[in-house]
């Protein structure tokens, strides 16, 4: 290994505290196209992070993860995601279900949770990237809670994805990575979700001329 | 050398470099917003053709004002140069190390801050009145974000004190190394730096459309020598604001020890480090748009978060 593991360790964590730094960013953005352009860069943030994973262990499969998740998370899904922004008549969320600070608050309150669950673990672990786990949850967690907070479907598409990044972090973090099978099954999963996640963003701009999910809930035959 | 002859000597360094950087960081900050704009620009030593200018101006008072009105603009630059000697430039030892460590710096750019709300209200002017509103939103919101900063970096060097915080993190020894921590303190100090020093997001430091001013509204009814001294103390807390930035969190370069030799280096390190933070001050100007009132909160918001957030993996990675 040529760099000392002390080292490598700080710089896994670095990459994990950028990753929870775009989730921060995604949930103060109103703008649609700028939450997936940060879902991207998160995305970017997660291959560095499994690339230096791979590095510093030897394990290349987790190359390979690095290499798709640059493909499908930073070039493929974000492209689909602008093509639909570019169809609907809304390009910011003005209204949220929570509003911006309470948000962001509430996303300190959930990273501290996940810290305070992951804090008896961390210490067993014996894996450079232990320190991962805890910002792995908290990103799951953040991510859903954006999935609760907005009413857009493209945007808690963007909360989905981001839960997702948050576990394919923490696998990474807790065991080195999956098996190669089931992460390309978990790749292509997130691809076709997105896809059509996608095409019903467009049906329900088409049926109700706005992509807000809240109207699915009055759906009365 | 007698340490007394020593620590004046340090002193008057730091006083010119921070009198004479200041005005240049404006111009450097207009020229980038100007290049990026596709105009030619004023030359970025323009500022201080300005401030002579107006320092031979007859100031013009108003007969509602009061000795706060006359007196705010000494009180603000003299505790906005104190709050620079605070913060090491090119030695890692700041001038004033003995008098006062990283929270009497946050409180000493607040009193100038105070005062200034206070004139922007003393001329009895809408618009000061409605700047110092303002600037007060602001003002509330950045403290907390820049206190917890400021703990975190000081929780990592195991010191408040300026100095020591430098010079620990420059040798990198007897520190804390964990990068996250630093990284959220630092975010949050910078989107505070926006915020306190008037730039884009937050406020628009090229503008007199009263419906987005917040600092300008406040130093409207300044004139000749006094708005001199506003514009150039306003020009020191943005070199303070950098320079606390570049020293804390990338301190190498900066001289450890009082040679002429690692003189000479800390000088050239830190003319490159603020440069190139006034440089990115001016392109992300230049990116974003002005934030509504409303929705600098958002932005604090985010920065309040990232120090706390800070402060919470300090713990957590200690652990």
């Amino acid at each position: 290994m040529p760099l000392s593991s002390h080292i490598g360790s700080q710089l896994v964590d670095l990459c994990s505290a950028l990753l929870l730094l775009t989730c921060f960013a995604i949930v103060a953005q109103r703008r649609l196209s700028a939450c997936v352009d940060l879902f991207a860069l998160q995305s970017a943030f997660l291959a560095l992070t499994a690339a230096l994973v791979a590095f510093l262990t030897g394990h290349h499969h987790i190359y390979i993860a690095a290499a798709l998740t640059g493909a499908i998370k930073v070039i493929a899904i974000p492209r689909v995601l602008k093509k639909v922004i570019e169809r609907l008549n809304v390009k910011r969320e003005l209204v949220m279900n929570v509003n911006v600070p309470a948000g962001l608050l509430i996303c300190g309150a959930l990273v501290m949770l996940a810290f305070f669950i992951t804090q008896p673990i961390i210490p067993l672990g014996f894996l450079l990237t232990r320190d991962s786990l805890a910002i792995a949850l908290a990103i799951v967690l953040i991510g859903f809670f954006t999935m609760i907070a907005r009413q857009k479907a493209v945007t808690q598409l963007v909360g989905f994805l981001v839960m997702e990044n948050g576990l394919f972090l923490g696998a990474t973090a807790a065991t080195y990575g999956m098996p190669l099978i089931v992460e390309l099954g978990v790749f292509f999963d997130v691809l076709i979700a997105a896809l059509i996640a996608g095409i019903y963003t467009n049906r329900l701009q088409d049926a109700f001329d706005s992509v807000d999910t809240t109207h699915l809930t009055v759906l009365k035959e | 050398m007698p340490p007394i002859v020593q620590s004046l000597l340090l002193v008057t360094a730091q006083v010119i470099v921070l009198l004479a950087v200041s005005p240049f960081l404006v111009g450097l900050i207009r020229k980038v917003k100007a290049r990026f704009q596709c105009r030619q620009g004023a030359g970025v030593f323009q500022p201080y053709a300005d401030l002579a200018k107006l320092f031979h101006k007859q100031p013009v008072l108003s007969t509602t004002t009061s000795w706060i009105f006359t007196a705010t603009p000494y009180i603000l630059f003299a505790s906005t140069l104190s709050a620079g000697l605070l913060v090491p430039t090119l030695s890692s030892q700041a001038p004033l190390n003995f008098a006062g460590n990283i929270i009497a710096l946050v409180y000493l750019l607040a009193l100038g801050t105070f005062f200034l709300i206070l004139a922007g209200l003393d001329a009895g002017s809408a618009f000061g009145g409605m700047g110092g509103s303002r600037e007060a939103i602001v003002a509330s919101l950045t403290e907390p974000t820049m206190i917890l900063s400021v703990f975190t970096i000081a929780l990592t060097a195991g010191s408040t004190n300026l100095s020591t915080i430098v010079h620990k993190t420059a040798l990198l020894e007897g520190i804390v190394t964990d990068p996250s921590p630093h990284l959220m303190a630092l975010a949050a100090l910078f989107i505070v730096t926006l915020a306190e020093t008037g730039r884009v997001p937050v406020d628009n430091p090229a503008t007199h459309l009263e419906l987005t001013m917040i600092h300008e509204a406040m130093v409207l009814e300044y004139s000749g020598r006094y708005l001199a001294l506003v514009e150039w103390a306003a020009g020191l807390k943005l070199a303070v604001f950098l320079s606390l930035i570049a020293n804390v969190f990338a301190p190498w370069g900066i001289a450890t020890t009082l040679t002429p030799a690692a003189l000479a280096i800390g000088l050239v390190a830190y003319a490159v480090k603020i440069a190139g933070l006034a440089v990115s001050i001016g392109v992300l100007e230049c990116m974003f748009a002005k934030l509504r009132l409303f929705r600098v909160t958002d932005l604090l918001g985010v920065a309040f978060i990232l120090a706390l957030l800070g402060l919470l993996f300090f713990y957590i990675l200690r652990s």
